[in-house]
């Protein structure tokens, strides 16, 4: 599957795991995080690349070893949802986290760019969205007022 | 021929957002006395839920209303639709352009 | 006023570019409508009862009069020859074409104005008091913060998708609200502390609709520097805690009520603690900065208005007289006044002002305003800065114009929602209710023996008609089909904010301007005396006088009960 990652299409390195479904030998699984919370250990010492789905009624707090992540996919489970808007600032502000961010679920191109500014970076469209016209939504609104994951600055220190 | 109870599918032109009522033939026109009429309820449902999958481009948001239907006009049962048919009761600009009566 | 930099003007290009885009990307087919709805939301753009409505931002109610000259122009070549003026001060157009607004935000970006956020869940068009910058009683002018939040608000990518509409006030006037402060999700009130130090009091869970509720102080005193730190915090709690499962109780007055004002303070300070970075202060430079564009203009030196007010309100000139009585509000400047412009008349819509008209206000702004219009949020204009000499001859131009009433503040200046002839949320119409009491009532002695008293018309449990705090409130229902209206006393916005209560069982249409009717009649019969106010009256002697004059006929109970739960 292709996804949007840094701003171009590539295909995906991750493999979504469901729960219940069996772990794949090697390779880069994204758990949920019930699955993270109940089998951390053996799934951090098994695979040197893991990422953690969390659903967006979940806080940073409760993603334990965050810092071991190599990805956490926040969920949008309708393109209204606002939530994970504000986790992910929270990952990236207040605790630090340098992995993927990547967006999935009802992800639609014209939140892209808000996205990216809160500390996103990789991007799992809606299927049967088209990835190539998606990518003009990084070239719109590229002006902005506010201190965000992209610019600590906000206008007023940039004027 | 007493007015008896029927369905209408109804829903907005997405060009301008005027009342889109659907015909018998599943086109659209803009007059409620057009509409095609359904005995059903359910039948309608099916005939909006078919038009999201269908008519996206052309039309936004189709539900069902309920109309009196009598040999020489169909009307709206609720207030809000009544008045949706028809447009505005009350002056819809200034009588004067601005100038004194 | 604020004037863009080319910063602020290449952002309002971008985004009509953009919407350029989203639009075509709706016609197309390639976004379905729900995918659309959010996005056209956050461009301003409903789709209403008989056709898109399209509302304008005007921020804190401020405008220019080239940007009058322009609504003007879009008026006419795009709608059908008017505009609406709004309970949030902003301006709306009810019948634009989805293909024609990328072109009306063009010719808005032009003038340096805009329609974003204007809807949807986001952070909607930052209110203020529309005497700012020239009320006597004023501590210090809210615009600057206004447009300092204005601009922090504007696509705020953290926050553009709220569980549900955000709005905040803020006033200068401690000593007076008129910005309604307590009814916002945020208010704010410009005050001072015990060391003379300028701050902010921050109230939050304020708002009316379904479950009005008064704000909460969380913040006695913010040092104006952290303004924007602290509202970034309050919203963060809210996006992250607010409820979205059930969107009548997703305003932060319910997340606010269910976790309590302490602890909701709680939230916000720890996030605050842990976010306000030095880079999120505001600096004095930048607050300098914006408020140099607020600076008074070049006013001449004059005496003192009030001989010359008390001459000609006395003076033979009796419609004069009344106007500059009830429309004529006191400057900080001697020699000068502020005028309101009824917007409220027999036979129109209120708010409702046509093109040709706004071309007229536009000119009677430019000779006698220094150019400044403000629009109020009692869907009045107002011309801020008029020499009090010139009243008599701006008075007799606006009677010209069809915009001479003087009842403002009276019974006929009623607040109205656009309601179910416009409103595809309604429950029933407001504007005929407002039409019928502009004719009945529209004898200048009797508004002037009832005195102030506030009407305010909401089409349903939304509230923009504010019908929680109008002295006499006034909401639509629906039973079975067909419109019915409550009728509520006792409302206030202001410092002494209180909400309306239901009198009785709801009214038919036939019958709620009589109910209106026969409670006034009633008050003129209770009151203490000429000068206890509608308000004071209902407060001091309760429900029952006014139960029984609209409710005790016997007839008039029977046309009740059908309309009873
Ligand atoms: S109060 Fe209700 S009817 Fe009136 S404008 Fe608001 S949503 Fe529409």
């Amino acid at each position: 599957m292709q996804i949007i990652r840094k701003r171009e299409i590539t295909e995906d390195d991750f493999v979504h795991v469901p729960d219940g479904a069996p772990l794949p030998e090697g390779g880069k699984p994204i758990v949920t995080l019930a699955r993270y919370t109940a089998e951390r250990d053996a799934l951090l010492a098994r695979y040197s690349a893991l990422g953690v789905r969390v659903p967006p009624d979940k806080l940073p707090s409760d993603i334990p070893d965050l810092a071991r992540l190599a990805l956490v996919a926040l969920e949008f489970p309708k393109f209204t949802e606002g939530r994970p808007y504000s986790i992910a600032r929270q990952l990236r502000d207040r605790h630090g986290f340098e992995g993927e961010l990547r967006a999935v679920g009802w992800v639609l191109r014209d939140q892209l760019r808000y996205m990216e500014r809160c500390g996103f970076d990789a991007f799992e469209l809606k299927p049967g969205k088209p990835l190539e016209s998606a990518l003009e939504a990084f070239g719109e609104l590229q002006l902005t007022y506010q201190a965000a994951a992209d610019d600590p600055r906000p206008i007023y220190r940039r004027r | 021929m007493p007015p008896a109870t029927h369905w209408v599918v109804t829903a907005s032109f997405t060009d301008d957002g005027s009342n889109a009522y659907r015909r018998a033939d599943g086109t659209w026109s803009r007059a409620l006395a057009e509409a095609g009429l359904l005995t059903e309820e359910a039948t309608g449902k099916v005939h909006a839920a078919q038009a999201v999958a269908d008519e996206q481009r052309l039309i936004s948001d189709p539900y069902v209303i309920e109309v009196h239907a009598s040999d020489s006009k169909v009307e709206a049962l609720s207030a809000r639709e009544r008045i949706r048919a028809t447009g505005p009761t009350v002056p819809i600009r200034r009588p004067d352009s601005g100038l004194r009566r | 006023m604020y004037q863009y930099d080319d910063h602020d003007r290449r952002i309002i290009i971008e985004r009509a570019q953009q919407f350029r885009g989203q639009v075509a990307r709706r016609l197309s087919g390639e976004i379905t409508e729900e995918e659309f709805k959010p996005l056209r939301l956050q461009n301003g753009l409903y789709m209403q009862l008989h056709a898109y409505m399209l509302r304008v931002a005007i921020p804190y109610g401020l405008l220019s009069s080239t940007q009058v000259r322009r609504l003007a122009d879009i008026a006419r070549k795009y709608d059908r020859g008017y505009a609406h003026l709004t309970t949030r001060q902003n301006i709306q157009y009810n019948w634009p074409k989805l293909g024609d607004v990328p072109s009306i935000l063009d010719d808005l970006a032009d003038v340096e104005m805009h329609a974003v956020q204007t809807s949807g869940n986001c952070v909607r068009n930052i209110t203020s008091d529309p005497f700012a910058g020239i009320a006597p009683d004023e501590l210090e002018d809210p615009r600057p913060y206004c447009e300092i939040m204005r601009q922090w608000s504007t696509f705020h990518p953290e926050f553009a998708n709220l569980p549900r509409k955000f709005k905040i006030a803020v006033t200068g006037t401690p000593g007076e609200d008129r910005a309604a402060v307590r009814f916002h999700d945020i208010g704010i009130r410009i005050v001072e502390n015990a060391a003379k130090e300028r701050g902010f009091e921050v109230l939050v869970g304020g708002g009316m609709g379904r479950t009005p509720h008064i704000g909460a102080v969380i913040r006695e005193f913010l040092p104006k520097r952290h303004l924007l730190s602290y509202m970034e915090s309050i919203l963060r709690v809210y996006n992250l805690h607010g409820r979205r499962d059930n969107k009548f109780k997703a305003r932060i007055k319910i997340l606010v009520v269910a976790l309590g004002v302490e602890e909701f303070r709680r939230r916000v300070e720890e996030d605050w603690e842990a976010t306000k970075t030095p880079e999120l202060e505001l600096p004095d430079a930048e607050v300098a900065r914006v408020t140099k564009f607020f600076a008074p203009p070049a006013y001449e030196k004059l005496p003192a208005s009030a001989d010359q007010l008390t001459a000609l309100s006395l003076g033979r000139d009796r419609e004069l007289g009344n106007w500059i009585k009830n429309n004529v509000v006191g400057h900080k400047v001697p020699g000068y006044s502020a005028v309101v412009i009824s917007v409220k008349m027999p036979g129109v819509p209120p708010g409702d002002v046509s093109d040709t008209q706004l071309d007229a206000i536009a000119g009677v702004a430019d000779r006698y305003s220094f150019g400044h219009v403000v629009v109020t949020h009692t869907q009045n204009l107002v011309l801020p800065d008029v020499k009090t000499s010139d009243l008599a001859k701006l008075h007799a131009e606006l009677v010209e114009l069809d915009l001479g009433k003087a009842n403002v503040g009276k019974l006929t200046d009623v607040i109205t929602c656009p309601g179910l002839d416009y409103c595809d949320l309604a429950n029933a119409r407001s504007i005929p209710l407002s039409l019928e009491i502009a004719e009945r009532f529209d004898r200048i002695d009797y508004l002037n023996d009832v005195g102030d008293v506030s009407i305010k018309i909401s089409g349903c449990i939304n509230a923009c008609g504010h019908h929680h705090v109008g002295n006499i409130g006034i909401l639509g229902i629906d039973k079975r089909g067909e419109e019915f209206y409550q009728l509520m006393l006792g409302g206030s916005p202001g410092n002494d904010a209180s909400i309306g209560k239901i009198l009785g069982a709801a009214l038919p249409q036939d019958a709620i301007v009589d109910a209106v009717e026969k409670v006034l009649d009633r008050y003129l019969v209770v009151r203490e005396s000429a000068d206890e106010r509608f308000l004071d009256t209902v407060r001091r002697v309760g429900f029952e006088p006014f139960r029984q004059a609209v409710y005790g006929d016997a007839l008039f109970g029977a046309a009740a009960e059908k309309g009873a739960e």
